[in-house]
């Protein structure tokens, strides 16, 4: 389109008509010249086009000239019919859900072979590794390095090469014939090829009190909320890597921590026990204990009652916070609805090559079936999946070539 | 426009770089104050937003009333600051 052949629009700033016209005509992609008829000269010029007729939003395109026209006489102007509507769509070469690190790892080798790659992320860029205080176990840091520290570090890689990482939630995923399209609180995209990334949760207990006092003495978050319990009592619930590390961050601040297992030995990795012993001083361990309630008075937490599944007895641990680390659910609630297959928990399931049940749409990192829940199995799997996007992007150009 | 925003923060809170993220991303300045390095004004923190939890976001609007928004939650944000 030569730029003689550029709609324009004659507005102003305070014109309330003028404003969604111009968001109509963004929504639909078309390029156009905004010219603001409070700047001098603009007036003059659009009123040798109108007859001398003041009426904004003036409408341009080619010869024809409207005032204050509605959507569907933009559309025909602009000589849009459904068909061509469709061709505007926007559409991308490869769409991440997901800003963990298996999503990040993903697009650092996509974007780095100039596949073009946006990512979406509700939450935090970086995952649950993020908001992880330390990791010991990242291949290539000798000494270790905080979660914060080593999202940023995949961020800036993945954006060095062009990645566009934008904070919204994709909200559902079906097949539209080559493409695939997502449904997205920015509206709907298209993508030659999907990868679901997005990881999972922590896991709540489903106990009473656990909801009445989220966030005001029940966390799932110790490096966000650790802080508030200084020179303070708590309890952290799991024995897993997570509840083991972050019951360690916790003394930091808390003065007695009664650390919660359900069954008779940790799942924590050995390395994690020995550390979690030289904290034996302020983390009590408590085996074959589950946690039953969350007890509060005036607004705070005061104690958890649990039972010892041994002697089947009642046991009370006066707190003041309980942080719960029992575990991960895989977020792949918006799938629910599509024909990407999951597991019986939830999880995506993959082929060999990570792809999906849904032709061109992938899946790596924690979400996926027989994930190990590892950052650097994430990172690795996202590596993968960008070398198995790549070679379905090319048989796909190779077949539409034909 | 917001006549001006405070952010309660921690130094290991991720959810706080996405709160400062995107209030950067609105050019929108705000000024922190870190509990770590100010743990005296934690109570202040949860006399506002009634929880103990960071970031907790005040938002001063140009006719002196507030909103405080807990965690990153841009479903209340975007609507405070605009």
């Amino acid at each position: 389109m030569s730029t003689t052949d550029t709609p324009i629009v004659y507005g102003a700033e305070w014109c309330g008509y003028c404003n969604s016209l111009r968001t109509f005509l963004d929504s639909l992609h078309v390029s156009y010249d905004y010219r603001n008829v409070d700047d001098k000269g603009i007036e003059a010029e659009m009123l040798a086009k109108t007859d001398g007729k003041y009426l904004i939003p003036t409408f341009q395109s080619g010869d024809t000239v409207t005032q204050n026209p509605d959507q569907e006489k933009v559309k025909e102007i602009l000589g849009m019919s459904a068909d061509t509507l469709a061709e505007k769509k926007e559409t991308h070469d490869v769409i991440i859900v997901g800003a963990g690190p298996a999503a990040l790892a993903s697009a650092i080798y996509t974007t780095r072979e100039d596949i073009e790659t946006v990512l979406f992320e509700k939450g935090v860029i970086g995952g649950l590794a993020a908001i992880t205080d330390w990791v010991d176990n990242y291949p290539g840091f000798p000494e270790g390095l905080a979660g914060l520290d080593l999202s940023e570090g995949l961020r800036k890689q993945a954006e060095r090469f062009g990645a566009d990482i934008r904070l919204g939630e994709v909200l559902g995923i079906e097949k539209s014939e080559d493409l695939i399209k997502l449904s997205t609180t920015d509206g709907d995209m298209y993508a030659k090829a999907v990868l679901i990334a997005t990881g999972s949760d922590y896991k709540r207990l489903g106990i009473p009190g656990e909801d009445t006092y989220y966030g005001r003495g029940v966390h799932f978050c110790a490096t966000c909320d650790g802080a508030f319990y200084r020179d303070k009592r708590l309890v952290v619930v799991g024995g897993g890597n997570s509840a083991v590390q972050e019951a360690i961050f916790l003394t930091r601040f808390a003065t007695k921590i009664d650390l919660l297992v359900r069954s008779d030995k940790m799942r924590a990795s050995e390395i994690l026990q020995h550390e979690l012993d030289k904290h034996a001083e302020k983390i009590t361990v408590h085996y074959n204990t589950t946690t039953d309630e969350i007890v509060g008075e005036n607004n705070s937490v005061v104690k958890v009652i649990g039972t010892n599944t041994k002697t089947n007895k009642h046991v009370t641990f006066e707190t003041d916070g309980v942080f719960i680390f029992i575990g991960l659910k895989p977020n792949t609630v918006f799938l629910k609805k599509s024909n990407v297959k999951l597991d019986d928990i939830g999880m995506v399931t993959t082929d060999n090559e990570l792809e999906t049940s849904m032709k061109g749409v992938f899946a790596a990192g924690d979400v996926r079936n027989g994930a190990t829940m590892q950052i650097a199995s994430a990172t690795g799997e996202g590596a993968t999946a960008a070398l198995m996007m790549r070679k379905y992007l090319e048989d796909l150009e190779r077949t539409t070539s034909l | 426009m917001p006549k001006n925003i405070t952010i309660f923060t921690t130094n290991t809170c991720a959810y706080c770089v996405m709160v400062k993220k995107w209030l950067g991303s609105k050019d929108l300045s705000y000024e922190e104050v870190n509990l770590d390095t100010n743990p005296e004004r934690q109570k202040e923190s949860f006399e506002m937003s009634g929880q103990m939890t960071v970031p907790v976001t005040i938002v001063t609007k140009t006719d002196d009333s507030r909103e405080v928004i807990v965690g990153y939650n841009l479903a209340k944000l975007a609507p405070a600051v605009s």
